[in-house]
């Protein structure tokens, strides 16, 4: 099971200027003491065409992580403009949070954010040339898109462990009437239990 | 009696699989299938109680899921006592649970449903060993043990007070273990399997006592589950599925010989489980001046596939076959729970605790309390004193937990005096963010919570609910019964509507869809998820035609070899970088206002540092060869505020205002509430504090030492060159120069502790700098290395001493684990873990994974243990050298080292006559020698093979107090 759970994440200075960085508030809550750093990484699509223009905008690593409730901002830098095809500047991408646990991702949250003009006249007639100075950036921080994965939080060595392993008697024990609904086996279940509003 | 379906307990149509109700009687657990997940819920009892309850908006019906478990949960059970609860599903998993007593309910983040969590139970451990799905659970009397059996034809016994110790694995089914059930004296513990046999084990020897088939031999077809129950007053076990003359039955077996000589005829399918009320009943007596019992019996409930369940009454010496009934929940695999309430008339009055013991003792002829521990029964105890303690093992750990309890509840609400309101609205400033050696940002989190701090206050509480809550006696009871009929109403599915999020233009829905996928689709450079990715294996596909996998990796290699850009060319030179003003903030934001729980101890990293043209034209200027300057120096900053103490923050503000061409910079101190503020003629670098001085250290490398009030207790120190690192404990001041000396200095005694020492002994190599240092409350100075190691600098013997090296094989390889207090929050604060931090983590991890033999393990062990506690006496960190040798004495009994703990224990309790000559201190870091050998004796009765060791030990004290 998840060691990690991620109990909120407020969006701070929202909405805010294009060029302002971003900010999340995380709170997470840990079963026991972690020997590993959790990684958590900002990353913002560029543009919905193509992962092409995904853009790291920071990562950074978060430990020790002792058991217990902890909470941290993440901030990181606004997305390099340069980077961001000129047709995809205004109107609604995405922002990512994922966490990863040696290398593994186990949650993903995601926020559309909606780039506009504040200002009227630039609203009716948007500039060729995008004026980033004149956007503004809104999350839409009430509606996270969480998705878990199931990770090995032990280690390597344990995965291949389960992998190798064969159940004694696969399924047999299972009463004929028993639902389809029993999951047949872990090791190889990527589950992708989204949650959404 | 009453029949109920609760409709609103389910698991929105997924099957149920077990049904426990709390030993209070107050909620009741039950465990099945989730939506992708095993599904483990804790419900509130009043509202199937009683109506008005139900229908009472303000009383809580769910109390609390847990989707924690990967497959589905096939038993949850109780722990005797109420604090625990134990689940077994077909992850292969047991999970402990235990209620956190958080403030307010929480939800899960990002769930669509709006159901807040009433109470929060955590996964305080979980069990791995089996190797197939786990069908049962069951605790044994007084929760020393909890046992599990699986479809890996194995039962395993974990030691309830240390998990996840394994006690013993019991092998001998030869087919799918599926019941377990307990002797309530705890002398047995009998298991029922798919191989037609039942199996009673002894818990004194852990052996098999006998094997049961003949019941048996007739079965044939399967059933889910298998749970025997044993009888509350111990005399018969009633096992599930058995045939007679090619009936089904539930075998009724006799403890006095294992007799097979009755059963409950009358199911037309299988037994699946059979459940004992664990209360013993006696009819009520009419007439009240009678005092007269009537003979005491017991109940029992037996579920069967053909979807019904009948309750009998059995006395204690024989079974009528009255089929009566009591309260009892049943689940059912349909997803639905029913409840059979009845009245105590038609009950009987339960017998309490006392009067079911009294009944133990007079057939088995002792009490409870001895059984307990499985050695108690083959050795004779030969000292009272450790009869007391071997009793009292269990109340004693608990009534020292019970201590921690009063403190709990405050640091759940504040840190550090401080609400978690306020906290939030600075945590960006204040939260601790450090490089890593290879320059990655790395943030502390700050913690706001520790876990399972209200399980003792929950504890306490119930100790005084329980004698009103007692009133019915309710039993719970799970089954794989089918369907009971197609009453059950569908539970109305949440059809997933995915609400539009787009709030302004309808013209880009396209792209939202695009944008859709991002958020389920893991990043691909994960490695080690490759196999899992096969069921999103068409989008993956998709992604690698786009080339999108080979576009991850690049961004990343990117920041990587920018960032060691960075850190070759700090190291190279600071001159070099002149031209190149890095934003001056960066350091010193990171060192501001550090919310941490122990404010005594005050790391600092130096990672990443780097010297403003300004300050090394000054430094130069007041000479200090720069060449000689080894360590990086703090930077100038024209306005810093940080957090020095508790509740002490600094303010500077360099040259706040000319008067005739001379600068002056402001000190502002806020100390619980109070201002003060001083002026400077130098520019100031770094502040540092403690509850007794602050210490400024300016640019004109001088060191200015004021008391807690402001007041100058020293006129100003010049040092011998510019400052790299100052810290405050007590009334202890550290400065570490930038030519890597350290001095250590007691300000209210005026004495030096170490003067101006070099650090080029533990420098060696090139490439080694200090990440972090810091002073402890007694005043030994600390200094970590980026290559991993901690030293310590030693006055007395002016020695640097290792005490932590996060590349020591005997810390990855030392297996402790099982040696560790329960709880223990001491461990996380003391200066020795501050600097072991998380390698003492490793260690625990690479014992699990390594496959090193037990004499090898044991040796590495010992010397860990050795060099954890020289060093908690070397950094004189009292805390942690109780700690340490409270874990080292409990390895000692473990492994029965008697000569090391006989020499331990020597050396505690000194000389019993005093002479002249005896140099032995009677205490050791403040900690008296002697209260130490009181709190280590306990845990040398544990293990009975030591108890001429106590007993020696014992009477020696016992002599020494008198005296």
């Amino acid at each position: 099971m998840a060691k990690v759970q991620v109990l909120n994440v407020a969006v701070l200075d929202n909405p805010s200027p294009f060029g302002n960085p971003f900010q999340f508030e995380i709170t997470f809550e840990c079963m026991e003491d972690l020997p590993e750093d959790l990684e958590w990484k900002i990353i913002y699509v560029g543009s919905a065409e193509s992962e092409e223009y995904d853009q790291i905008l920071d990562s950074v690593l978060v430990g020790p992580v002792p058991a217990g409730r902890h909470m941290f901002v993440f901030q990181a830098d606004a997305p390099n403009t340069g980077l961001i095809p000129e047709s995809d500047a205004v109107g609604v991408t995405v922002v990512l949070i994922t966490c990863t646990y040696r290398g593994q991702e186990f949650i993903r949250i995601g926020y559309y954010v909606n780039n506009e003009y504040t200002d009227p006249e630039l609203r009716e007639n948007p500039p060729l040339k995008p004026d980033y100075s004149q956007l503004q950036r809104n999350i839409l921080a009430s509606n996270p898109r969480v998705t878990r994965f199931h990770i090995n939080w032990e280690g390597c060595a344990e995965r291949m462990e389960d992998s190798e392993n064969v159940d004694p008697a696969p399924n047999a024990m299972l009463p004929p009437s028993c639902p389809a609904g029993k999951a047949p086996s872990l090791g190889l279940m990527p589950d992708n239990s989204m949650d959404c509003l | 009696m009453k029949l109920l379906k609760p409709s609103w307990v389910n698991h929105n149509g997924k099957p149920i699989f077990s049904v426990d109700i709390h030993p209070e009687g107050s909620k009741f657990a039950t465990g099945g299938q989730g939506e992708d997940s095993g599904k483990v819920v804790i419900w509130n009892m009043a509202p199937v109680l009683r109506e008005e309850d139900e229908k009472n908006e303000n009383i809580p019906k769910m109390l609390c899921q847990m989707d924690n478990h990967l497959a589905c949960v096939n038993c949850v059970r109780w722990s005797n006592n109420g604090i625990y609860l134990a689940s077994g599903g077909d992850d292969k998993l047991v999970m402990v649970w235990k209620r956190a007593a958080y403030i307010g309910p929480s939800t899960v983040f990002g769930s669509s449903s709006k159901l807040a969590n009433v109470e929060q139970w955590r996964c305080v451990t979980i069990l791995r060993n089996h190797t197939g799905d786990v069908m049962d659970v069951a605790w044994s009397p007084h929760d020393v043990w909890l046992a599990s059996c699986s479809v890996d034809n194995t039962i395993v016994i974990w030691n309830a007070r240390k998990f996840p110790e394994i006690v013993t694995l019991l092998k001998g089914h030869t087919g799918l273990v599926k019941g377990l059930t307990w002797d309530p004296v705890g002398k047995y513990i009998a298991s029922q399997a798919d191989d037609r046999s039942l199996k009673v084990w002894r818990t004194m020897d852990w052996q098999l006592e006998t094997n049961i088939t003949k019941p048996f031999n007739e079965c044939g077809g399967t059933t889910h589950v298998l749970r025997l129950s044993w009888s509350p007053d111990g005399q018969y076990l009633v096992s599930a599925h058995a045939m007679n003359n090619s009936g089904p039955t539930a075998q009724i077996i006799e403890r006095d010989g294992w007799r097979t000589n009755m059963d409950f005829v009358g199911h037309r399918k299988a037994v699946t489980v059979v459940k004992f009320n664990p209360k013993i009943f006696k009819k009520k007596q009419k007439n009240g001046s009678s005092q007269k019992p009537s003979c005491p019996y017991c109940c029992c409930a037996v579920g069967s596939k053909d979807r019904s369940v009948s309750v009998w009454l059995t006395s204690l010496k024989l079974s009528h076959g009255t089929l009566n009934g009591l309260g009892i929940l049943v689940c059912s695999m349909d997803g639905t729970v029913a409840f059979l309430d009845f009245s105590q008339d038609e009950l009987g009055d339960p017998l309490n605790e006392d009067e079911k013991n009294s009944i133990h003792q007079n057939i088995y002829g002792k009490s409870l309390a001895i059984t307990t521990e499985a050695q108690l029964s083959t050795t004779i105890i030969e000292n009272p004193e450790m009869l007391k303690y071997q009793q009292e093992k269990g109340p004693v750990e608990h009534h020292n937990a019970a201590d921690h309890e009063t403190q709990a509840p405050k640091l759940t609400s504040v840190v550090n005096g401080e609400s978690l309101e306020d906290i939030r609205k600075n945590l960006l400033k204040k939260q601790v963010e450090t490089r890593t050696a290879d320059g990655r940002r790395r943030i502390t989190p700050l913690c706001i919570a520790q876990l399972d701090t209200g399980y003792f206050a929950y504890a306490k509480l119930s100790k005084y609910w329980r004698p009103q809550v007692l009133v019915k006696s309710v039993f719970s009871f799970s089954s794989s019964v089918n369907p009971l009929g197609t009453g059950a109403a569908p539970a109305v599915n949440s059809n997933n509507i995915k609400p539009n999020l787009l709030l302004t233009s309808a013209a880009k829905i396209e792209p939202m869809k695009a944008l859709d996928s991002r958020f389920t689709e893991r990043s691909k450079a994960t490695p080690g998820v490759t196999i899992s990715s096969s069921a999103v294996g068409l989008t993956m596909l998709d992604r690698m035609k786009d080339g999108g996998p080979l576009k991850d990796p690049k961004p990343k290699e990117e920041t990587s070899s920018d960032s060691e850009d960075k850190m070759a060319v700090t190291k190279l030179s600071f001159t070099k970088r002149k031209g190149e003003v890095e934003g001056p903030e960066v350091v010193e934001k990171k060192k501001k206002g550090r919310p941490r729980k122990d404010t005594k101890m005050t790391p600092v990293s130096h990672a990443v540092q780097q010297v403003t043209p300004s300050l090394e034209k000054e430094t130069s200027r007041v000479a200090a060869p720069s060449a000689a300057m080894k360590l990086p120096t703090v930077t100038l900053q024209k306005v810093f505020s940080l957090q020095v103490g508790s509740s002490v923050f600094v303010e500077v503000e360099n040259e706040v205002s000319t008067v005739g061409g001379v600068r002056f910079s402001q000190l502002r101190c806020t100390r619980e509430g109070r201002e003060w503020d001083t002026l400077l003629t130098s520019r100031i670098l770094t502040v540092a504090g403690s509850s007794e001085v602050i210490a400024v250290a300016c640019e004109d490398r001088t060191l200015s030492v004021l008391s807690a009030c402001g007041r100058r207790l020293l006129p100003a120190i010049l040092l011998p060159a510019p400052v790299s690192a100052l810290h405050c404990s007590g009334s202890f001041v550290m400065v570490l120069t930038a030519c890597a000396t350290l001095s250590v200095w007691d300000v209210k005694k005026q004495v030096i502790l170490v003067r101006n020492v070099s650090l080029l002994t533990i420098l060696s190599g090139t490439d080694t700098t200090v990440s972090q240092s810091l002073l402890t409350q007694q005043g030994v100075p600390v200094i970590s290395l980026s290559n991993g190691r901690s030293y310590c600098f030693n006055s007395s013997l002016e020695t640097w001493n290792l005490i932590a090296d996060k590349q020591d094989s005997l810390v990855q390889c030392a297996d402790f684990r099982n040696f560790l207090p329960s709880q223990d929050p001491m461990v996380s604060s003391g200066p020795l873990a501050i600097m072991q931090g998380r390698t003492l983590n490793a260690g625990r991890l690479a014992s699990r994974l390594s496959s090193t033999p037990h004499h090898l393990q044991q040796g590495m062990t010992l010397a860990y243990l050795e060099n954890q506690l020289a060093s908690a006496l070397i950094l004189r960190s009292s805390q942690e050298y109780r700690h340490w040798l409270l874990i080292y004495a409990r390895f000692l009994v473990n492994e029965g080292a008697e000569h090391r703990l006989r020499e331990l224990c020597k050396d505690l309790l000194g000389p019993v006559h005093k002479s002249a000559g005896s140099i032995w201190e009677d205490t050791v870091l403040g900690l008296r020698k002697r209260d130490l050998l009181r709190e280590v004796l306990p845990v040398i009765g544990q293990n009975l093979r030591f108890q001429r060791v106590f007993t020696e030990y014992q009477d020696q004290l016992e002599l020494l107090r008198n005296k």
